[in-house]
């Protein structure tokens, strides 16, 4: 890894030279105490020390709530083209960008999903260090720390910010930007390593996931699933503002008598036509299959790359019943010990 | 797979050559690509699906019916089942185009079942994605011995009747069995033509009459049908001693992509996690055991 240094006197500088590299999205604040990443005309306006943001950043930008497939003239059709801009998302925390590598496997597999592609590839990660709130698990998951999946990294120093270089695009950078930028000393580590402890330690919720999946598979018919899923409104909050969620469903749109378009658009394995197929067989027919499925969706452990969750958090803030995944987690699996 | 077309989410344009009622819910589609370059290297596996793309409409994935020995065309037999399939039926006529992608899914293994005896359990449509097999047998003569056992509600209702009656009829090494829940006029005919090979019942009482018959131990069986059948054709399978790493199903989910990126197919827990449109449609009796709610 190269290292630098960013002196806290120039971050407004240092954003603003970003905009070379494209347009820079930030955290900014709407309302008494919600974020949003959007468009940083005022580099004095950036939240560095957000908590969340409501919806993604990475999820946000790579995945459109709503986007148009292809338009059809009569039989005719052609693939929507897209406008790409060029981003730079400044301030995105390590689990949103580990979030983003998930999502990367599944857009990016064979055959890949071009509309995904085409923006991943114009987007530039600056991700920034953080101390974790009350509903951060994300140490428990391992993601509490991006090791890869950034251009650059800033860590928090007492008079600035260290910066970890992760990609080719990161070396363009601080190599175009390097006469505001200086060596790391021995003060800045000393400072690092200080900051890291005292943030592996403010952690307030954990779960133990070594033997998770197993556990939780042989929960199945827990009478934990049950009693949440009754709290459950079954409004699909959850799956909206997780990181790792990506489900789509299509649809055509009527623009004229003989002009249509093929939309995608965000659905959710809690709306109950998720699973059901033609003839009005549902392959989850009830709250309790549909609230399970996410768990076990988001708890899956894939050999290679493990879970499927980042642990931001933003399932237990935005769950307008106050079910929080990580104690029906915690619950499930300690019925199991108890029993 | 899915190398065939280069646009992801779009396919390529078919025109339809025939359209042939097979009952009053079914019809077959036979397509041809527009471009013959895609005509000439279209490849599939039995058991693999594609998804068909009616403009402005919508799309759906369906199983090709036809075998990968029979070049240079596309069958496909739908039923009439809801919105975009309705749209099909009533307004997809012979020379309409529509856009064909895929081929998706992991299909059967057929290089592994090769001269071994085989037993396809159909029950109504799940003779369409079987059919594929059937005629690549017929046209290779892959298996040592091919049974069919095919469990229908009536005679009005069973797809590919012209084939069927004629591979009833006796030929060399395929053997054709039926079941009827309901005996019409069209079952009554073939019990009084065909009386060894009908039975009235559920396609499961068709493979016990058939108990010490059919060399159940040394053969592969692939099924495909309803999701209630699953269940009881397993059990059956197990009892006839078919050996269950030889049990092979096809399931089906809601499908919106295809390629592992809509989410809708996903089945299993914590432990095991499947995509229906990649990691099958085609699943052994293993995966059944290891994937909860595979089948139900
Ligand atoms: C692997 C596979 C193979 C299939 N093979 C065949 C076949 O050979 N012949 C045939 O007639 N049918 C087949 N089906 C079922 C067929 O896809 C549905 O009947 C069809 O999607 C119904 O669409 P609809 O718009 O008319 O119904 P609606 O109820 O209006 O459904 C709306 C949409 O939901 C999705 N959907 C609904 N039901 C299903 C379903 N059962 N499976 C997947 N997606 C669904 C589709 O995207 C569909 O367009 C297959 C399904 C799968 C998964
Ligand atoms: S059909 Fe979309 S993920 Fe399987």
């Amino acid at each position: 890894m190269h290292y630098k240094k960013l002196p806290k006197e120039f971050l407004e500088e240092f954003i603003n030279r970003l905009r070379k590299w494209g347009e820079v999205h930030a955290p900014q604040k709407k309302g008494k105490n919600t974020y949003f990443f959007s468009r940083l005309d005022d580099p004095s306006k950036v939240q560095i020390d957000y908590t969340r943001t409501v919806i993604p950043p990475t999820k946000k930008y790579v995945l459109r709530p709503v986007e148009p497939l292809m338009l059809f003239h009569g039989d005719r059709a052609e693939e929507h083209t897209l406008r790409t801009t060029k981003l730079v998302l400044f301030g995105v925390h390590a689990c949103d960008i580990n979030a983003l590598k998930i999502l990367d496997r599944v857009y990016l597999s064979e055959p890949r999903d071009p509309y995904y592609e085409i923006r991943r590839k114009n987007i530039v990660i600056i991700g920034i260090s953080c101390m974790p709130d009350d509903y951060c698990f994300c140490k428990s998951m391992g993601t509490d720390y991006a090791m890869s999946g950034f251009d650059l990294f800033l860590h928090e120093l007492r008079d600035g910010y260290l910066i970890r270089v992760g990609s080719p695009m990161g070396h363009e950078i601080t190599w175009n930007i390097s006469d505001i930028l200086e060596e790391v000393s021995e003060e800045d580590i000393e400072y690092l390593k200080k900051f890291e402890k005292q943030r592996l330690s403010s952690f307030k919720r954990h779960v133990d996931i070594s033997a998770m999946p197993d556990i939780l598979d042989l929960a199945y018919n827990s009478r934990v699933w049950e009693r949440y899923s009754e709290r459950c409104l079954g409004c699909g909050n959850c799956t909206l503002v997780c990181p790792t969620c990506r489900c789509f469903e299509t649809y055509d749109v009527w623009l004229s008598v003989n002009t249509s378009m093929r939309v995608r658009r965000y659905d959710s394995c809690f709306m109950v036509s998720h699973g059901l197929v033609a003839g009005g067989h549902n392959f989850r027919p009830t709250r309790l299959d549909r609230f399970r499925h996410r768990y076990y969706c988001k708890s899956y452990f894939d050999p290679i790359h493990g879970i499927n969750c980042v642990g931001c958090g933003r399932c237990d803030e935005f769950c307008p019943a106050g079910i929080k995944h990580i104690e029906v987690l915690n619950e499930v699996i300690g019925e199991i010990y108890g029993r | 797979m899915g190398d065939n077309l280069k646009n992801t989410y779009l396919g390529a344009p078919a025109r339809v050559l025939e359209v042939e009622n097979l009952t009053s819910i079914e019809k077959l589609y036979t397509l041809r690509f527009l471009d013959n370059d895609i005509n000439n290297k279209f490849n599939f596996i039995p058991g693999q699906f594609v998804m068909f793309n009616v403009p402005g409409i919508g799309e759906f994935p369906v199983s090709i019916c036809s075998s990968p020995t029979r070049t240079g065309y596309l069958q496909l037999c739908i039923r009439r089942a809801g919105r975009v399939t309705k749209y099909v039926h009533e307004n997809i006529v012979e020379g309409s185009i529509v856009y064909i992608r895929g081929p998706y899914g992991n299909g059967f293994p057929l290089e592994e079942m090769k001269n071994s005896p085989i037993v396809l359990v159909a029950g109504g449509l799940g003779m369409a994605p079987l059919r594929s097999i059937l005629l690549y047998h017929l046209d290779t003569q892959h298996f040592s011995d091919l049974y069919l056992f095919y469990g229908v509600r009536n005679y009005e209702l069973m797809l590919f009747k012209r084939e069927i009656r004629t591979l009833l009829r006796g030929y060399y090494n395929v053997h054709v069995y039926l079941s009827f829940e309901d005996i019409d006029r069209g079952a009554r005919e073939l019990i009084r033509l065909y009386r060894k090979s009908i039975v009235r019942g559920m396609v499961t009482d068709a493979l016990e009459v058939l108990r010490g018959s059919v060399p159940f131990e040394e053969s592969y069986a692939v099924m495909c049908g309803p999701p209630v059948m699953y269940k009881f054709v397993v059990k059956k399978l197990l009892d006839l001693k078919v050996r269950p790493d030889r049990i092979y199903m096809t399931l089906e989910r809601r499908m919106k992509c295809g390629i592992g990126k809509c989410g809708h197919c996903i089945v299993g827990t914590s432990t095991s996690i499947k995509y229906v449109c990649l990691d099958g449609p085609v699943f052994t009796y293993w995966d059944v055991l290891s994937t909860k709610g595979l089948i139900e």
